[in-house]
């Protein structure tokens, strides 16, 4: 068996999200209580800072978006290789540092490409 | 762990070197010769180096390079590098900026051969996604709608298909504490296993392997992903994505002697069973080549399965005898269909090829050799091919597979010839037997592949020789 | 403590719940958001088994399969614009040129 935990350890961490719960059902049972009730047509309407809301919300976004996204998925996701590697950086050694450096330079080689085929490139 | 542990990797880093290469190459600058060179000069030199491999094969707990994986992955790198000969001229004309293909084809190759090699379900799980997600990219690659069906269609039944994979690979670890392949028996053999859970594990790696050799019940993706993808990329798909996949089911089935599980053995048997079925009976229906291929492939492995099933050292020789055939047809067929494929459209419909031998003799006999090794008829590949299955299938008193076996090679043979008497009737009107050359790599290639294809089936002995030297160890 | 079967059977649901949104819904994104979901109930399951058998491989495999994730998303997100530029749909079923 590995180590046994005990529920014990996880108690204030049960405490707080009763505090929490209960701070945010209370404020909105206060505010139900107390505030006035004037219904009219406007406050249907989205909120768009006091301007008359202009077209439909679901217009089609950029696909610049989506690789834009593409990309720091893919980066981003590379990182997870690397705090394995940084927290038993002091045992391993040198062969460890030569083959992260030769991991980061083939996601470096995969920058380039994407920054020399204008993915950065908003317009 | 030193280098020198790493020395018997070199033909799968040249791989990945050379891709990365390519990438950087186009980065700075754009050139279709150098990139389609390099890809095969990178294939050309791992081929060479894997001549080379010696010392401790073992690398880590994730690979080995024994004979066996050396074997597969010459077959693999030959395959591709048929490939990428075929879609040079393909590939021109259809878009822009074809440099990427390459790097999408030695990534595949990659993972491939990592396939080939794995001893560990982590390298099992990295080379498959490797593979499969260059796949999906090479599928939809020339982006007309058919391709970007087909991409959609892989890409989402493949990506399922990974993660029923991984549930099993999760509950066989959860059962046996180990991923290594080698250690797994002694875990299943140990006290206080769940049995239930074990074969559960069993079937949902099979579902995942199932999915990739395109065996029935999980077939349903095979007839659109050949049809619409770029035909030397249905080649690609129909010979080293499958080789790869199973090489390793056959190492892994041989190292966890799946005869001691009665279920699993039925249920493989059943899937050899329902795969030649489906595989011969749909073919009938067809009336596009690329389809017809398709289901026939499904046939294929459905035979390649029932070796499988049989026992001793019998069956890795016939399984690999009958894979080589097996790539040098299929190789053979599509490279015909890329050849006379035009812009427009893939040269899949049968009407196509009405009255081919008029045109082009050449390509009609080659078409023909290729049919009829497909068929199993006698002085080609595949018959040699076919009797070696049946031997091992009977050596093992298989009866009932044996017979299933021989049932359908009937039925199959009714679709080939059917083809072949178009190739030579009356010319119809058809303006894809009228594309104005052939280009020259392809021809060649095509004659090399015939060349091989009756060498084999009328002097099969020094290859059945090297498989037998392969096999020893095992 | 708490038990390893627990875990499972979290896990179990959360794919079944994956497998169910894979074959119930016909919108491409949702179908591959569902894949992700299988795809983090074996994770669960991976790290809870590696957990119990105190043996850090099954947590490493977890890392391989976020990685892939990743990258079959991107490819995924990728094919799936073409699908749209194409037809202006994320709906598999209007993807049926091919059938037979």
């Amino acid at each position: 068996m590995p180590t046994a935990f005990l529920p014990e350890e996880y108690l204030p961490i049960v405490i707080f999200m009763v505090i929490i719960l209960a701070f945010g059902l209370g404020t909105l049972a206060v505010g139900i209580v107390l505030r006035l009730r004037r219904p009219y047509q406007e406050k249907l309407l989205p909120y768009e800072s006091g301007n008359p809301p202009v077209g439909e919300p679901r217009y089609r976004f950029s696909v610049r978006f989506y690789i834009v996204a593409m990309l720091f998925v893919i980066f981003d996701v590379e990182a997870v290789f690397l705090y394995p590697w940084a927290i038993v950086f002091d045992q391993i050694g040198l062969y460890a540092f030569v083959e992260m450096m030769l991991f980061i330079a083939i996601l470096v080689v995969g920058y380039v490409y994407a920054w020399k085929k204008e993915a950065f490139r908003w317009d | 762990m030193t280098l020198n542990d790493l020395a018997p990797l070199i033909p799968l880093m040249v791989i990945a070197v050379s891709s990365v290469i390519i990438m950087l190459g186009i980065a700075f600058y754009r050139s279709r010769a150098f990139s389609g060179l390099l890809t095969l000069a990178g294939i050309a030199v791992a081929f060479i180096t894997l001549f080379g491999v010696q010392g401790t094969r073992q690398v880590t707990s994730l690979l080995i390079l024994d004979d066996y994986a050396l074997f597969y992955i010459g077959l693999i790198l030959a395959a591709s590098f048929v490939v990428a000969l075929l879609s040079s001229d393909y590939l021109e004309g259809r878009r822009e900026n074809i440099e990427e293909f390459y790097i999408l084809l030695l990534l595949s190759t990659l993972g491939s051969s990592v396939l080939a090699a794995s001893t560990h379900f982590v390298s099992f799980f990295i080379g498959l996604e490797i593979l499969s997600v260059s796949l999906y990219a090479l599928i939809a690659y020339t982006r007309n709608e058919l391709n970007i069906e087909a991409g959609v269609k892989y890409l989402v039944l493949a990506a399922a298909s990974s993660a029923f994979l991984l549930f099993g690979i999760a509950l066989l670890y959860g059962e046996t504490g180990t991923m290594e392949f080698s250690r797994m028996s002694s875990g299943i053999s140990a006290q206080g296993i769940n049995k239930g859970m074990l074969l559960t594990g069993f079937a949902l790696v099979l579902t995942g392997v199932g999915f990739k050799l395109a065996v029935a019940p999980f077939h349903m993706w095979t007839p659109d992903v050949y049809e619409g993808a770029p035909a030397p990329v249905t080649a690609f798909v129909a010979t080293v994505s499958k080789g790869g996949v199973f090489a390793l089911l056959l190492r892994y089935f041989i190292q966890v002697d799946m005869h001691a599980y009665p279920s699993l053995f039925g249920a493989v048997a059943f899937i050899a069973v329902a795969s030649m079925f489906a595989g011969n009976l749909l073919a009938l229906l067809q009336k596009n080549i690329k389809r017809i291929l398709a289901y026939s492939s499904i046939a294929h492995l459905g035979y390649l399965l029932v070796a499988f099933l049989a026992g001793g050292v019998m069956r890795v020789t016939a399984v690999t005898f009958y894979l080589v055939a097996y790539f040098i047809t299929t190789l053979g067929a599509f490279g015909v269909v890329t050849m006379l494929s035009g812009k427009e459209r893939d040269a899949d419909a049968v009407e196509d090829y009405q009255g081919l031998f008029r045109h082009r003799p050449w390509l009609a006999l080659i078409f023909s050799a290729m049919l009829f090794s497909l068929a199993g008829i006698p002085l080609t590949a595949g018959f040699i091919g076919k009797f070696y299955i049946v031997a091992a299938g009977a050596g093992s008193a298989l009866w009932l597979l044996v017979i299933m076996l021989v049932i359908n090679s009937a039925i199959g043979l009714y679709y080939y010839l059917r083809i072949i008497v178009v190739l030579y009737a009356q010319p119809g009107h058809s303006e894809v037997s009228a594309v104005s050359s052939l280009p020259l790599t392809g021809s060649l290639v095509l004659v090399l592949l015939t060349v091989l294809l009756l060498w084999l089936g009328v002097y099969p002995e020094p290859l059945i020789e090297m498989i037998h030297r392969m096999t020893m160890r095992f | 403590m708490i038990p390893l079967h627990w875990y499972l059977w979290l896990s179990a649901v959360v794919f079944m719940v994956g497998v169910a949104g894979f074959l119930m819904r016909r919108n491409i994104i949702i179908m591959f958001m569902s894949i992700e979901l299988m795809l983090n109930a074996v994770n669960i399951s991976l790290v809870s088994f590696s957990r119990y058998l105190d043996d850090m491989r099954g947590q490493i495999l977890v890392f391989f399969i976020i990685a892939v994730a990743a990258a079959e998303a991107a490819i995924g997100l990728g094919i799936i614009i073409a699908l749209f530029r194409n037809k202006v749909t994320a709906h598999v079923d209007e993807a049926n040129e091919m059938k037979g």
